[in-house]
């Protein structure tokens, strides 16, 4: 009969933990070279030896039970209550075979709560390369507790560990340090009053500092026959306890585990020396960044210019193919419009993140953490909201998230409120689009205009989130106390598969999660764009035939007009050089009836848009975006990308698709628009001011929601989106008055 | 009315109707509040 077990997989940050996990339930969890990727616990299914089917637990990493962060709490609330339905029959404690020392001050303090344990030492392809020799028999005896040599990047040692699970019934559940040695007439008192608890689970719950144990603190101060100490006096125990187990853990490592400290320092510290130097650190990030942005320009050009051109190509195929009727447009101009304008930024969402998987990967991320805790100090954060800044390239939601790992409730108050402004690969297709039509190609030293722009949006992004911090930590009269400390994980090689597996699921989830949000807007702007109440939207073809009749057509048709037969005349003159005139003249005609006939349609489907249902509604909404040199198309954009920012291109792409018969591409489309004034209505002002708007306004549900249940208030949440809100709506107005 | 007016109305109907449950009703936007969850680790958070 097959029995079910729990296994908690417990360790200090990046130690390989979620590589472990990964590993004996074969999912696919994110993993990286630098700590905090896993801020929740994550579950799965493993199947072990003679039947058992063990329930894993990945749980974040934390340096010691002595807990002080959020993240670090999840560890220690599970191993404290028996009646968690997750309580772990066996605890694996990971470690790193570099920091086996430091890790195995977690081990002894799993082991004294009398839970199974079985420590794994992981990265052991590392060993003969950093000099390292382990006795491992040896170690078990001293530390009474069975090993796994584990190596999660060659896939070693997994087998003997699922052994070692599976046979959990004969680990040893006797204590590492006897407690009563930390101040024995203390704790003979708490044994006393408590006489059938566990000490060492006591003397936890007295010490923790978080507040996730309320009830059984209470318990243990309602005691009348046992007082605890005041917390100065506490602090001195537990480094007291510290102190002891440093000296158990000494001893057992002093003939089991031996380090050639030549061969291990030599070339990571001379690396960390250039990386993490106070002005070359930075350079070197400088040159990175640009290198990213730049590739984000030019290398993914060419498979988007096919995106583009295939989905234009597709509706046409479906226009002419399928029988004509509303579903038919439907198709075309609604769905397959609004999708293709997030399709084409596939390329784009694919290169960062693997630039940014890269820099993780390689163990860099953890050396730019650190180089920014120094430019964070003063603005009232530290390197470790870093890592959430540099998370919110990809999502705020996770970055937000993420900011568990932060001690120091100020900090992370901060930090949460201030990771939406980092911008996110929501914000990146807006970005695109807008510096492909508004800043010209060209380019200085050979990084070209348009890739410095998206940089500098990036540099505006990271620089607002920094000021921002810095009136925060004058305005929050919270006072609390927080020490950075980061791992600095060894560099190693990236792997491919990790690489590849970050990037595919990373642009899976921008294409499919933000996808069915644009494809339902894109149905219903289509609906409401194809559809009206008045006899302007009814007789719009009789109303406008009449108008060219008496008029002419418009300004713009005209130019339009001219401006296509003129290239094409010269592409006659260049191509079909021995034509007769006659030819010519008969060609070109043919030309220009075609172009008036495309042209009167347009400005009739122009028309009936003005007078349709988004029409009514955008020249509504139209005044308030007016002082930002915006149209009432832009002001529907900005309104339905108020859920979800990356539906801001797929609106532009539905609207200016609706009614549309030619086979043109968004930008060129976006690129033809034009404004009151016969310009086009995609200028350098205008653009500029969409973009400012874009990197400051919140226009994310999501995190509005993430935030709220980080900091269980809606205050926060509301507080951002006021201030955001307002603040972009102020930059874009002053970008667009000074620029136009 | 013809078969891809009807269509339209239907796929109209599905898309508003997915976009009330992701973003109006208050049981998505609040992630499903979980009875005893804890959002907040610090005694001096303020969330209290």
């Amino acid at each position: 009969m097959s029995k079910n077990i729990n296994v908690a997989l417990i360790g200090n940050p990046n130690t390989g933990k979620t590589s472990v996990f990964n590993q004996l339930t074969g999912l696919k969890q994110k993993v990286g070279n630098y700590p905090g990727i896993t801020v929740e616990k994550k579950e799965g299914i493993c199947k072990l030896p003679r039947g058992v089917k063990a329930h894993i637990l990945d749980l974040p990493g934390t340096y010691s039970l002595n807990t002080t962060s959020l993240d670090e709490s999840v560890a220690v609330e599970l191993l404290l209550n028996k009646n968690d339905k997750n309580y772990p029959d066996v605890a694996v404690v990971i470690s790193d075979v570099e920091n086996l020392k430091r890790n195995l001050l977690l081990f002894t303090q799993i082991k004294d709560l009398r839970i199974p344990a079985i420590l794994v030492i992981n990265m052991a392809d590392r060993m003969s390369r950093k000099g390292i020799s382990l006795d491992v028999a040896a170690m078990e005896k001293k530390l009474d507790a069975k090993i796994a040599l584990v190596s999660t990047r060659k896939g070693n040692g997994i087998d003997r560990l699922k052994e070692l699970i599976a046979d959990y019934k004969s680990l040893s559940t006797s204590p590492n340090i006897d407690t009563t040695r930390i101040a024995p007439d203390y704790f003979g008192r708490l044994q006393k009053a408590f006489p059938n608890e566990d000490l060492y689970k006591l003397w936890l719950v007295i010490t923790q500092d978080v507040n996730f144990m309320p009830i059984e603190k209470k318990r243990i101060e309602d005691v009348t026959s046992f007082s605890t100490k005041s917390k100065d006096e506490l602090k001195k125990l537990q480094h007291k306890e510290t102190v002891l187990r440093y000296q158990f853990i000494n001893n057992a490592l002093k003939e089991t585990y031996k380090v050639d400290f030549l061969a291990a320092k030599g070339l990571r510290a001379s690396i960390d020396k250039v990386l993490t130097h106070k002005v070359f650190g930075y350079l070197i990030f400088f040159a990175i960044l640009l290198l990213i942005f730049q590739a984000i320009f030019e290398w993914s050009s060419y498979p988007q210019d096919i995106i583009d051109e295939q989905f234009s190509m597709a509706a046409e195929w479906i226009k002419n193919t399928l029988p004509p009727g509303v579903l038919t447009d439907l198709l075309a101009e609604g769905i397959l419009a609004g999708i293709g304008g997030i399709v084409i930024f596939v390329p784009q969402i694919a290169f960062l993140f693997l630039f940014i998987s890269l820099l993780e990967e390689s163990g860099y991320m953890s050396r730019v953490v650190f180089l920014m805790d120094r430019l964070m100090r003063p603005f009232g954060l530290s390197g470790k909201s870093v890592v959430p800044l540099i998370s919110g390239t990809a999502c705020a939601i996770p970055a937000v998230m993420a900011t568990r790992t932060i001690e120091n409730w100020k900090e992370r108050l901060i930090t949460i409120l201030v990771t939406p402004f980092t911008t996110c690969s929501a914000r990146l297709p807006v970005y695109l689009i807008l510096i492909a039509l508004v800043i010209p190609e060209g380019s200085i030293l050979g990084v070209s205009y348009q890739a410095l722009t998206l940089m500098l949006l990036y540099l505006i992004g990271f620089g607002m989130a920094i000021f921002s911090a810095m009136v925060l930590n004058k305005i929050l009269k919270i006072k609390s106390r927080g020490l950075f400390m980061v791992e600095m994980p060894t560099y190693r090689l990236p792997l491919i598969k990790n690489v590849a597996y970050t990037v595919l699921e990373k642009t899976k989830s921008f294409v499919f999660g933000a996808g069915k949000i644009i494809l339902a807007i894109s149905i219903v702007l289509w609906f409401l764009g194809s559809n009206g109440f008045s006899d302007d939207f009814h007789d719009a073809e009789q109303i406008v035939n009449t108008r060219i009749e008496e008029e002419g057509l418009s300004t713009y048709s005209k130019n339009y007009i001219q401006n296509n037969i003129n290239t094409y005349e010269q592409a006659l003159a260049t191509d079909y050089a021995g034509l007769t005139s006659e030819a010519v003249q008969d060609s070109i005609q043919i030309r220009t009836q075609d172009l008036m006939e495309r042209a009167k349609a347009q400005e009739i489907a122009s028309y009936k848009l003005e007078h349709s249902y988004i029409g009514y509604a955008g020249k509504a909404f139209e005044p308030l975006v007016r002082p930002l040199g915006y149209d009432w198309k832009i002001g529907i954009a900005v309104l339905t990308s108020f859920a979800a920012r990356e539906v801001f291109v797929g609106t532009l792409a539905t609207i200016y698709s609706v009614g549309s018969d030619e086979e043109e591409t968004i930008k060129n489309r976006m690129a033809a628009e034009l404004g009151p004034m016969g310009k086009p209505l995609f200028n350098l002002a205008s653009g500029i001011s969409l973009m400012l708007f874009y990197a400051f306004a919140m226009q994310c549900m999501s995190t509005l929601a993430v935030v709220k249940r980080e900091t269980n208030s809606w205050k926060w949440p509301l507080y951002q989106l006021a201030f955001m809100s307002i603040f972009a709506y102020l930059v874009a107005m002053v970008a667009y008055q000074i620029l136009s | 009315m013809e078969l891809q007016q009807l269509m339209v109305y239907i796929i109209v109907a599905l898309a508003v109707g997915y976009l009330v449950w992701k973003f109006l009703l208050p049981k998505s936007m609040l992630f499903g509040k979980k009875k005893g969850s804890k959002s907040c680790g610090q005694d001096n958070c303020g969330c209290g």
